[in-house]
């Protein structure tokens, strides 16, 4: 019996080019692998370089920075007069990511509940498509849409709004982040295995007590992180706050009134074309570092939360 | 029986049944009813935006141009053109980018244990880059590309800074005997601002032909002929600088240009194609990889021919929402690109600056006149229209692949 035709003529490619060429592809898959490295490190450089101008200058001190309770980089055009006080930019930012998070954790955290074990399949198939619609629309958009019907709506039912409000830009906010924080705890409850439930079922539960006593605690560090997600993304999100959330840096606690944001400060900054290289241009920076810091840390809290406390069930 | 069993009140046990079965009910009613408030808000703003801006969806919309005086006549032209070449750069620089990545990390896990932690750490690191908000991106390119960090020289008004690398051309521009036109003198000294016209030179006309200067001393009798008025000018007559830039002018650093623009966009977008890319690998099952194996191919090979086609729909369902998500994006734009709107047409040049819808959208929204307003919803309608074909797209690619696998 002859060999068969593969065998019949083997003609091997010397091995040792082959080899060469592995290891070539393998270290340029590396090296794209090493540019997020770099990336970070670029974000990190950026801001610690440039806001160095701004601490650096005579007029800012990091206790003032951290304590004033006046912001007036953009308002004040000579150096002297401007008072770089992050707490109004700050408040801003909480006043508004506190109500995108009162709408968006308890809305999202049902919707999911409601995705993960009540929802017929017919339902899920085209509800989860409309929560992906909703998590695709553009900020800018919603943005748009808190000038055009949240404010007015809000007017129309309660005295004392303001046209550009912390509220409007709240809620706008929590709508950006309700398919998120909905989509993620999902996927933390689906993974939770049936046979917690059956058991849980066995006893008697009711399907409510089932969800919320067995099924929620049972996926809690994915839905914490889930949570922490969103709150990042809420203290980062720009365009709606710069569109909805007014101008003026306030510090209260008043959610009817104006609310700059540290973002909103930031667009508005770029909008003046502020003359490159001054004290007020890298304020920018100065913010800049501080919502990083906190989203930064957010996420890692995140992440620590996720691995730490991850019940596996396999 | 027990006497856990006995002492029980049957009445307290059923009302509590009733209790926590009311209580059940009422919660699932809770849950549709929230489940639903998402879809009344997307209706609501549909139909809001979609009231306020269809008087608007006109020809003029996409045919023409931003303009503060006939508001009733602006239009996004522009705005879609920069959007469309912005997500193009962005794609070319983030899509090879991130799918390597993405393959290093899932298909070449190695073993030692110092690499092991390296391997950890860029993961955890694109974990991280992925909750950086959008404009410290935004911040990082205006840093980056626009004035990278400075490195070539500050910029400045009215100025070029850097260097010039390919596609620009100096000329002095001079006035001839004729009136209301011009030559060229073709610049050597790039640091000489003005140029004094004394003895006869080589010029270039508009049209870029070579002709010869002439130069009339005044005193002498002015030539009649209109050719040699043409080419002929004053003696001392001053000329400034003017620069003719190709379409494929090219300098560093890239200034607020719309490469800087998808460059930026392509580091928003990088963390989200990684994780995409690297769900879509971690699906394709571990027995194709392992038969690839067994023939005796090596980790490249089968990667390149097995796991990358099975992974390719995946793949690109990951790139297309991200894709949508770089076109809806207008932070980090405005920032390295500017709020400047005003914009005719296309960019000229690789250096050209760009508007994108988002940012043109963010203009109008922010204005008082009603007219603006309505444009902006105008051009939502439109993003959205094309955000649509995207994720349609999107969700075609994935249902085909469902079907394929089942």
């Amino acid at each position: 019996m002859s060999l068969p035709k593969a065998l019949q003529s083997k003609e091997f490619r010397s091995t040792s080019l082959g080899a060469l060429s592995e290891r070539l592809i393998v270290l340029s898959l590396a090296a794209c692998a090493t540019i997020t490295v770099l990336i970070t490190i670029g974000i990190i450089y950026m801001l610690v370089s440039q806001s160095a101008s701004f601490f650096a200058s005579d007029a800012v001190t990091l206790g003032g920075f951290l304590t004033d309770t006046e912001w007036t980089a953009l308002q004040s055009k000579e150096l002297e007069k401007a008072k770089f006080g992050i707490l109004p930019l700050l408040s801003g930012t909480l006043r508004v990511t506190a109500i995108a998070m009162l709408i968006a954790l308890p809305l999202g955290l049902v919707t999911a509940i409601y995705l993960s074990e009540f929802a017929s399949r017919r339902i899920r198939s085209w509800l989860k498509p409309t929560l992906e619609v909703i998590a695709g629309i553009p900020t800018v958009v919603l943005g748009y849409f808190a000038i055009l019907v949240i404010s007015p709506t809000l007017q129309f039912f309660a005295d004392g709004f303001t046209t550009f409000n912390a509220t409007s830009a709240g809620i706008a906010v929590g709508i950006l982040c309700l398919p998120m924080v909905c989509s993620l705890s999902e996927d933390a409850m689906r993974a939770v295995p049936r046979a917690l439930r059956e058991g849980a079922y066995g006893l008697g539960c009711t399907p409510f007590e089932t969800s919320i006593k067995v099924v929620v605690p049972a996926a809690l560090s994915g839905i914490v992180s889930a949570f922490l997600l969103a709150f990042s993304r809420a203290i980062g999100e720009t365009m709606v706050v710069a569109l909805a959330a007014g101008t003026l840096p306030t510090l209260t606690v008043d959610p009817t009134q104006q609310a700059q944001t540290m973002t909103g400060f930031i667009v508005e900054m770029i909008k003046s074309e502020s003359e490159y290289g001054t004290v007020q241009y890298f304020s920018l920076y100065g913010v800049a570092i501080t919502l990083f810091l906190i989203t930064f840390g957010m996420t890692l809290v995140g992440q620590i939360i996720r691995r730490r406390f991850q019940e596996s069930y396999q | 029986m027990p006497t856990a069993l006995t002492n029980q009140d049957a009445q307290y046990l059923t009302n509590n049944a009733i209790r926590r079965k009311r209580m059940s009910r009422w919660f699932y009613g809770l849950c549709v009813a929230i489940a639903f408030v998402s879809v009344l808000i997307l209706v609501v703003l549909l139909a809001a935006i979609w009231t306020q801006g269809q008087s608007r969806l006109t020809t003029d919309l996409l045919t023409r141009a931003h303009s503060e005086l006939e508001i009733e006549r602006s239009g996004m032209w522009p705005s879609i053109i920069g959007s469309l070449i912005v997500c193009f750069v962005c794609a070319l620089a983030a899509l090879p980018l991130g799918i390597a990545t993405a393959v290093f990390l899932e298909e070449f896990k190695p073993t030692s244990k110092p690499l092991r932690f390296v391997h950890g750490f860029i993961q955890l690191n694109i974990a991280n880059l992925a909750g950086v908000p959008s404009i410290v991106y935004g911040l990082l390119g205006l840093t980056v590309f626009v004035y990278m960090f400075n490195i070539f020289g500050q910029i400045k008004v009215n100025e070029s800074p850097g260097w010039e690398i390919m596609g620009a051309e100096h000329y002095y521009q001079v006035m001839t005997l004729q009136p209301g036109h011009v030559v060229f003198v073709p610049q050597e000294d790039s640091s000489v601002p003005e140029i004094e016209i004394t003895e006869p030179t080589i010029g270039v006309d508009n049209e870029g032909k070579q002709l010869e200067l002439a130069v009339w001393e005044p005193g002498t009798p002015r030539p009649k002929d209109e050719a040699t008025k043409r080419r002929t000018i004053e003696k001392g007559a001053i000329g400034g600088t003017i620069t003719r830039r190709s379409w494929y002018y090219f300098r560093l650093p890239l200034d607020k240009s719309f490469l800087s623009g998808g460059l930026t966009l392509a580091l928003v977008i990088l963390p989200i194609i990684i994780i995409a890319s690297q769900e879509a690998l971690r699906a394709v099952s571990p027995s194709l990889r392992e038969a690839s194996m067994g023939i005796g191919a090596t980790t490249w090979q089968t990667v390149r021919h097995v796991c990358l086609p099975a992974a390719v729909p995946g793949i690109m369902t990951g790139a297309i929402l991200a894709m949508g998500r770089a076109i809806g994006e207008a932070a980090p734009i405005l920032v390295v690109l500017g709020a400047n709107v005003m914009k005719s047409g296309a960019p000229e040049h690789l250096m050209d600056n760009a508007v994108t819808m988002p940012v043109l959208i963010f203009n109008w929204a922010g204005r008082q006149q009603i007219e603006f307003q309505e444009l902006a919803a105008a051009a939502i309608i439109v993003l959205l229209v094309v955000l649509l074909i995207l994720n349609s797209t999107a969700i075609i690619i994935r249902q085909k692949v469902q079907k394929a696998h089942t």
